[in-house]
């Protein structure tokens, strides 16, 4: 039986667990599905769009800057051009004059660090700089040959016989059947100054390099002129800015935008470093994550909590419900039991009237017996003689305790009359007077004289008080043990003209929440199986229908008084 | 005046054979009877002032041998005696006519007194018929003659 009832309650447990899980899982996933899909697609979205934008934002840079450094270019050629078209060969032969134009021409721009003049042979004819540079034969050198041939050359960085690192922009001019070129050099310091100066983000730098790869501007991160380009990065085929990837030697990631300058077959590079690029993505996941752990913390942690109440809410609501369905079972048991002690009481009345009346018949004899002088005084006749009149006086007491019990169980219509409580409360309380006294309680009525009557059923009136005295003498009982206990009942007239009646007892005492408690229904301090918690409750509503109040009173450990006020009778 | 004669009606049998004798050892003439129908049996034969009815019975029970015996003999008193404590029977038997009830179990003494309570009123009641008989008889003699030849 008991491993039956374990079963159930395990089958309980279980049906809780599932529940519970089922709760669970439907309040996380439901809001976090949403939630992540939520976050995944703005983060892509946002990702997307911070890449293109930065993407964008490098292409404008690029273009802007290789505009600059065309522009650049453009003039320095047209300056050259200028001059190309305003002198003769023969006037700049004369190094005077050329000392002038190169005043001139510095005045331009400052890019200019030298100029000369070359007849067609390749001699350095006339010369104005800062190096030992006339007479030099320059026929074999690439920007002489390719300059005759072009009419315009802008070099490569070079070395030249100078022995320093420098480019070279040269015009050549056909007069008199004669080629003759101008040539002038860039100041290389301010040129890379010049592309180097770009400012983008951390990691942002620009460069140029030829199209074999060699760097024609130093590069900030490392990179001297005429070396070779480390990186292997692809060379776009024609115009147009290429945006792409790439990986540096050191394995950092770069943004690259490249594009070939439209005077120059140079390459413009524009990289940044990728997590300088796209720095913002990263923060961007980081607080994406951030937020993806609170959210889902604070989700998972309300679907716990929600769950447990939930849950909990559930098991006491089913815990309640059986209670009471208990509840109402002992009721109805007790209910029971009170129709089968009517019946039993019924039962009882007739052996009992025959044990009376076989009793007097007894007691008739014997008298005969005696006036006849049949038997004679004895011990043993006197014994008898007691023993009889004991009989008597126990049955008369069972007859009482059938009669109250019937009285008790009587289901008629509660009929009000006047009760003089001066003998009613003595005649109730001698109901449970061998209760008590079996029980070693000290029963004490202090019912006052000049107590006025009351208008109610005394059926009902009886109904309260035993269920006051029972509850008394349980209090005493669990307090006192077999000895040392005291229930006083009592009534009186109080001041307002109303009649109160009490009943005291020195047992286990009611505490200050069960005293609110105590006239609800279904409410009871017994342990299961003993007490339906419905007395009080039927008590109260018993008095509360005669017009009156009941109230307790009273301290644990010390003792408890219920006190009933009623309205004097009309 | 005649002797009280009283008939005890109740289905325990120790019960009737225990009053019996308490009672006869008080003078007393007891006829008895286990139920309603031995009850209405013996009223036929005997000359029965007073009865006590037990209200219980298996078969035809109090309340319908009480209705039955006011029926076939108004004169006669009938006691009610009820163990159920339960104030509808026995208002219930005096509103069909019972003279009297006692609630068991009941002392012998109690019994008796109520008895003789119930012989005393019906001997004013019969006293009162024969008033009335009497009365009758004292219109005139001729009339009593003519009535005497006509039956």
């Amino acid at each position: 039986m008991w491993r039956l009832y374990k079963r159930q309650e395990a089958m309980t447990k279980n049906h809780y667990a599932t529940m519970r899980r089922t709760l669970l899982g439907v309040m996380i996933l439901v809001p976090i599905i949403p939630f992540i899909m939520i976050l995944a697609v703005g983060y892509y979205y946002f990702a997307t769009s911070l890449e293109t934008s930065t993407v964008a934002t490098m292409k404008r840079i690029v273009e802007d800057h290789r505009q600059m450094i065309d522009s650049f270019l453009e003039e320095r050629k047209a300056d050259l051009d200028f001059i190309l078209h305003i002198y003769h060969y023969g006037d700049l032969a004369e190094p005077g004059n050329l000392y002038d134009v190169f005043e001139q021409l510095q005045k331009e721009s400052q890019a200019f660090v030298d100029l000369g003049v070359f007849n067609e042979e390749g001699i350095h004819v006339t010369y104005q700089g800062p190096y030992k540079l006339i007479g030099r034969d320059y026929s074999q050198e690439t920007w002489f040959t390719q300059v005759l041939k072009e009419g315009c050359y802008i070099s490569d960085i070079f070395l030249g016989f100078r022995r320093v690192p420098h480019f070279v922009i040269a015009l050549a001019k056909e007069e008199a059947g004669r080629k003759w070129v101008l040539r002038a050099t860039i100041d290389t310091y301010m040129f890379n100054g010049l592309v180097e100066k770009v400012r983008i983000g951390q990691t942002g730098e620009a460069y140029l390099l030829n199209s074999k790869g060699i760097f024609q501007t130093e590069r900030r991160s490392g990179g001297n002129l005429i070396d070779k380009d480390p990186e292997k990065i692809e060379f776009p085929a024609s115009g147009g800015i290429k945006t792409f990837i790439s990986e540096d030697i050191r394995g950092d990631a770069f943004l690259y935008a490249t594009t070939w300058l439209k005077n120059k077959k140079w390459l413009l590079v524009v990289r940044q470093q990728k997590s300088d690029a796209f720095g913002a993505l990263r923060s961007a996941i980081y607080l994406t994550l951030l937020v993806t752990l609170l959210g889902g913390g604070a989700i998972i942690g309300t679907a716990f909590y929600l769950t447990d109440r939930i849950v909990g809410r559930m098991e006491k609501m089913d815990e309640d419900r059986e209670q009471l369905s208990g509840q109402l079972i002992r009721a109805s048991r007790l209910a029971e039991l009170g129709e089968m002690a009517a019946g039993f009481a019924h039962e009882i009345n007739n052996p009992i009237q025959i044990i009376k009346n076989e009793q007097a018949l007894m007691e008739v004899n014997l008298t005969e017996l005696k006036e006849a002088g049949e038997i004679e005084e004895s011990t043993p006749l006197e014994e008898l003689e007691d023993s009889l009149h004991q009989i008597s006086l126990q049955i008369s007491r069972c007859a009482q305790i059938t009669q109250a019990i019937l009285k008790f169980g009587r289901q008629t219509e509660p009929v009000s009359r006047d009760v003089d409580l001066r003998e009613f409360i003595p005649e109730v309380t001698s109901m449970v007077a061998n209760k008590a006294s079996v029980h070693g309680i000290d029963l004490k009525q202090q019912v006052a004289e000049g107590t006025p009557p009351i208008h109610g059923d005394p059926g009902q009136l009886q109904q309260v008080l035993l269920n006051l005295f029972n509850n008394a003498i349980d209090a005493i009982l669990a307090r006192h043990g077999p000895q040392g206990g005291e229930l006083v009942v009592g009534a009186g007239a109080k001041e307002d003209g109303k009649v109160k009646i009490f009943v005291s007892d020195n047992g286990t005492g009611i505490g200050p929440e069960d005293q609110k408690k105590i006239f609800s229904p279904f409410y009871t301090t017994k342990p299961v199986g003993k007490g339906t918690g419905l007395g009080l409750s039927v008590c109260f509503g018993i008095i509360g229908k005669m017009g009156g109040t009941m109230e307790v009173t009273g301290e644990e450990n010390v003792g408890t008084t219920f006190t009933i006020t009623l309205p004097r009778a009309a | 005046m005649e002797e009280l004669r009283m008939m005890l009606v109740d289905d325990e049998e120790r019960f009737l054979s225990t009053t019996k004798k308490l009672l006869a050892k008080r003078g007393y003439d007891v006829v008895t009877a286990t139920n309603g129908s031995e009850a209405l049996e013996l009223l036929r034969i005997q000359n029965i002032h007073v009865v006590v009815l037990d209200v219980k019975m298996p078969g035809m029970d109090g309340i319908e041998t009480l209705k039955a015996i006011k029926r076939s003999f108004p004169l006669v008193e009938v006691i009610m005696l009820t163990g159920h404590a339960t104030v509808e029977s026995a208002v219930d038997g005096l509103k069909s006519g019972a003279t009297d009830y006692l609630m068991k179990p009941t002392d012998v003494n109690d019994l008796i007194e109520k008895v003789e309570e119930a012989f005393s009123k019906r001997q004013v009641l019969e006293s009162r018929i024969r008033v009335a008989q009497t009365r009758s008889f004292m219109k005139s003699p001729r009339d009593i003659i003519r009535e005497s030849e006509e039956t």
